[in-house]
């Protein structure tokens, strides 16, 4: 079958040269990151950590880097509440005609450009006065966050046992302990992930961010682009390779606290 | 709850669950569960945009960003002027609109491609193409785009590679320019196109492609009339996503291009310009095409779809 043959090379070429799109501009981030001039080329002339160094004695990159945890945080404990509740409410009453508009109306903020998001915002927390809070910024984000969680906890739910809540019924719980001691438990592991989707959404987003953040709340996406746009230097490709590494490292934290098997089920 | 033990009564579970769990008033309870996220939503989201709109009927004014009370609709007027004498807001909502229609069609094909190929895979190929799409996932856009530079700029890697194995005689300009915009926004929604698709496909039986390969189906042709009608969901979540995202992009055309787009006219506007109301008028009228446009496409891949599934 020479014909067959034909199309598994372009078959493997093909895919080859897609993996080599997606991964080679993370490589040059992470390596232009250890570069000793004050270009950004692929690959550098030399090698230091000379721009390492210059990122911890910079309070700006500092204060952003705060920012963005302070924010990141925020958005997946409220994501977090409003995606569970919701999620577990509407498994309950699928039916009713509140729980199928509250499908779209969470999920129809995924859809609509950030920047029209973040105009919108803007000029609604400039009435009502929360302009320059990490406040503003966290329910921004939340916006997008929670759809996730409450996906992520949709599907959780639909897989949970439902007969446990009537056994825990019989017993004489009541909804509230039913619900911390029988629920919880079982659908722990997808609340954890899903706060981390949230953390990690909020930590990379950056259009809305934009828009709202003041001298005082700026994240690191946010100083990044304004660094870019006055000077390419290797500085954002190290505060690149940190957000990375967070990014990375909160992932396999889900994946060691959850068990490998269940996250690689969720991903497939 | 005795009958819920009984074998027939176990599907209907959920329906015991709702009278155990909260007695007669188990619509109540949801909604109680609900309403944080209802309140969530309506103050976030929901009336945040009815302000966008009242700011977009008022008046313009020369000190304050615009005029509280008044109503007029004189930037919906400025604005549809303008595109319609085929001036800057023309040349912007129509680079947006090219911007988005480039990058959904590049996106689609390659995504069904990625998400095909990791459907196949198996082992540690498996494994490594979807680290390959979740990995990019991980990081913000601002650094996906801006890791383009270095690459496609004149004195940049691929150039120099393509100089060097004698290729090109002279550098190509990928960035700034439109090639590099749109290299840029592919990078950045593929990978939700890919698991978009991958999660349709992965659910599918491979077997009903290799019956059509039994039946002398050549491998192109059973994609073509196999995978793709079945993966036309996810395939439609990918476009649509693509499109949305593509069209109000900012990072990719803001950084990599030097033509306006929409979402970069806005902010000028805003923070720049600081009227409010034309931006906003604005904003509007490019979300209405914009859910035109995504309701069209809708309509026509499903019935695109829904064709293959009769044949």
């Amino acid at each position: 079958m020479h014909r067959e043959r034909l199309e598994n090379a372009a078959f493997r070429a093909g895919y080859g040269a897609l993996l080599v799109f997606m991964l080679l501009p993370l490589l040059v981030v992470v390596v232009t990151s250890f570069s000793a001039s004050g270009r950004v080329a692929f690959p550098p002339d030399s090698y230091s950590l000379v721009w390492y160094a210059d990122f911890f004695e910079s309070t700006r990159w500092l204060d952003a880097f705060t920012n963005s945890i302070v924010i990141g945080v925020g958005t997946a404990l409220l994501a977090t509440v409003l995606g569970v509740l919701g999620a577990f409410g509407q498994e309950l009453e699928t039916d009713s005609v509140v729980g199928s508009v509250v499908a779209p109306v969470v999920l129809i903020p995924l859809l609509i450009p950030p920047v029209i998001l973040g105009i919108t915002l803007l000029l609604y927390f400039n009435e009502v006065g929360l302009r320059g809070s990490y406040a503003s910024i966290i329910l921004a984000h939340t916006l997008w966050a929670t759809p996730l969680v409450y996906f992520v906890m949709r599907s959780v739910f639909s897989r949970f046992d439902w007969q446990q809540l009537d056994a825990a019924h019989d017993l004489g719980a009541g909804p509230v302990r039913s619900f911390v001691h029988v629920v919880l438990p079982n659908v722990k592991h997808g609340i954890f992930v899903g706060a981390l989707l949230a953390f990690i959404i909020s930590l990379q987003e950056f259009v809305m961010a934009l828009f709202l953040s003041t001298p005082g709340t700026e994240t690191i996406p946010v100083l990044a682009w304004t660094e870019i746009r006055q000077a390419l230097d290797p500085m954002v490709s190290v505060v690149s390779t940190f957000l990375i590494l967070i990014s990375v490292g909160t992932i396999v934290v889900a994946a060691i606290a959850t068990n490998l098997e269940w996250v690689s089920k969720q991903l497939s | 709850m005795s009958e819920t033990t009984s074998l027939p009564q176990i599907p209907t579970s959920l329906d015991s669950l709702r009278e155990s769990f909260a007695g007669q008033s188990s619509s109540t309870r949801a909604l109680l569960l609900m309403a944080p996220l209802i309140a969530f939503e309506l103050l976030v989201f929901v009336i945040p945009f009815l302000i966008l709109l009242r700011i977009s009927f008022a008046e313009p004014s020369s000190d304050l960003v615009y005029e509280p009370g008044t109503w007029s609709v004189e930037a919906y007027a400025g604005v549809i002027d303008n595109i319609l004498a085929f001036d800057l807001f023309w040349s912007i909502v129509s680079y947006s609109f090219l911007l988005g229609v480039v990058v959904t069609l590049v996106t689609v094909v390659l995504a069904l491609f990625y998400a095909y190929a990791i459907w196949r895979a198996t082992g540690l190929l498996k494994t490594l193409l979807l680290f390959s799409v979740v990995l990019p996932l991980l990081t913000t856009l601002v650094i996906r785009t801006y890791a383009f530079t270095p690459l496609l700029s004149p004195s940049g890697t691929v150039n120099e590679l393509l100089l060097s194995v004698g290729l090109l005689s002279e550098p190509i300009q990928f960035v700034p320019s439109t090639v590099g915009a749109v290299i840029g926004q592919v990078y950045i929604v593929l990978p939700y196109a890919v698991l978009a698709i991958y999660s349709v496909l992965a659910t599918m039986d491979w077997h009903v492609v290799e019956a059509a390969r039994d039946l002398g189906a050549s491998r192109p042709r059973s994609v073509a009339e196999v995978v793709v009608p079945q993966a036309m969901p996810g395939i439609i979540v990918a476009a649509v996503i693509s499109f949305a995202w593509s069209v109000g992009a900012y990072a990719a055309p803001g950084l990599l291009s030097e033509n306006l787009t929409f979402a970069l006219e806005v902010e000028r506007l805003l923070l720049g310009g600081q009227r409010y109301p034309t931006a906003a008028a604005l904003s509007v009228i490019m979300l209405v095409l914009m859910l035109v446009t995504i309701s069209i496409m809708f309509a026509v891949l499903n019935r695109f779809g829904g064709d293959f599934d009769l044949a």
